[in-house]
């Protein structure tokens, strides 16, 4: 069991991340602005227009099935005023942590879009007011494990390996050697880079959303997310089960067997979609 | 039955639902569609439409089933858990055109 101060010890080293020599410079110029306490619209916009090909990836993002735009957004501007300031930091996150992903673990990235698509889709049979913003949520719940592998590499590897061996979780097999799981350092991640409340919940307790006070509405649909697109079989997040969905959740979401068949669905178009944009 | 976008259609391919305008019918089930139709409907803005066939799938229907329950084994008794695994079999059934 860990305590506390080597709890405390890992955040600190986890919030340092910009200082980490092995971090990409891409995540690490992104980190430092999103830190800043008041990032207007502008100087996120100045500072993607000023990467040809960090814009060619925010507009494919955007553009891509999973946001229900398809093909009308031709700016970043547009896109920040079409879907909001906290969309595109947590896209730039996530365009930022990809080739972590696809490096340390493969299947991650899809696991991640495919929570996107699934969150989105359930936040819009609920009549959300935004759904981009919930659709981050599920894009980013797992950003803690890209984080990890990149600062605790050895531990991690430990915990994936005990995982496949054991027929377990990641969640379970992290506890053993980590002093926090990955839920927890996507919390502290998320709170350094100045995500909303909804965000920074959604990313910390999405596998034990009995703990969001709020936002507990969008953490269960990143909860809920993750478990069907486990159920689904797309991409790899460390282990291959289905994880329980908390009865509390499956109560409060309420979905009927039409809205799942329908999100079902709409993982499978975005994964053939996305197939063939690479 | 699929649903494919509007720009992957083909000649030959049939739809499995029928192509609506608010509630006029332009073109109906079972429908074989030429390209004269295909550039019809490029012309309305619908994004995508419905066709009668299965995907090809990138794994045989048996295997996609056993890995279904290799996922589901830490959950086998929990009932809502199984309720979703049950629409997810379907689901996949639906994909081989079961």
């Amino acid at each position: 069991m860990a305590d506390n101060l080597e709890l405390q010890r890992m955040r600190a080293k986890v919030e340092a991340i910009n200082a980490l020599p092995t971090v990409p410079s891409n995540l690490r110029k992104i980190s430092v602005m999103l830190e800043k306490p008041r990032l207007t619209m502008d100087e996120i916009a100045r500072f993607v227009a000023n990467d040809p090909a960090l814009t060619t990836k925010v507009l494919r993002m955007v553009n891509s099935a999973a946001y229900g735009f398809p093909g009308r957004i031709s700016s970043v501007s547009h896109a920040i005023m079409l879907l909001g300031l906290n969309v595109i930091r947590g896209l730039l996150i996530g365009i930022s942590v990809f080739d972590l992903m696809q490096k340390n673990m493969a299947g991650l990235w899809e696991h991640s879009c495919a929570c996107a698509v699934a969150a989105r889709c359930i936040a819009q049979q609920k009549k959300m007011k935004e759904p981009e913003e919930v659709s981050i949520c599920g894009l980013l719940h797992d950003i803690g494990k890209a984080i990890v592998m990149l600062q605790f590499p050895s531990e991690y590897e430990q915990a994936l390996r005990e995982a496949k061996e054991k027929d377990i979780s990641l969640f379970e097999a992290e506890k053993k050697y980590l002093a926090a799981t990955h839920a927890d350092v996507g919390l502290w991640l998320a709170q350094k880079w100045r995500f909303p409340a909804n965000l920074v919940e959604a990313i910390g307790y999405h596998h034990r959303p009995q703990l969001a006070t709020q936002a507990p509405l969008e953490t269960a649909i990143v909860h809920i997310s993750d478990s069907f697109v486990r159920a689904k079989g797309v991409g790899f997040a460390g282990d291959p089960f289905v994880s329980t969905i908390h009865p509390a959740t499956w109560q409060m979401l309420q979905l009927s067997d039409d809205e799942i068949r329908d999100i079902l669905t709409q993982i499978d178009e975005s994964t053939s979609a996305a197939g063939e944009e690479t | 039955m699929r649903k494919i976008s509007v720009d992957k259609l083909e000649a030959g391919m049939v739809l499995a639902k029928p192509l609506l305008r608010g509630t006029m019918v332009i073109l109906g089930e079972g429908t074989a569609l030429t390209e004269t139709w295909i550039s019809r409907i490029e012309d309305m803005e619908t994004d995508s439409v419905f066709i009668e066939g299965a995907a090809e799938q990138a794994i045989p229907q048996e295997e996609a089933l056993a890995q279904l329950d290799r996922r589901f084994q830490h959950v086998l008794d929990q009932p809502h858990m199984m309720a979703l695994k049950k629409i997810v079999k379907e689901h996949i059934e639906g994909l081989y055109g079961g």
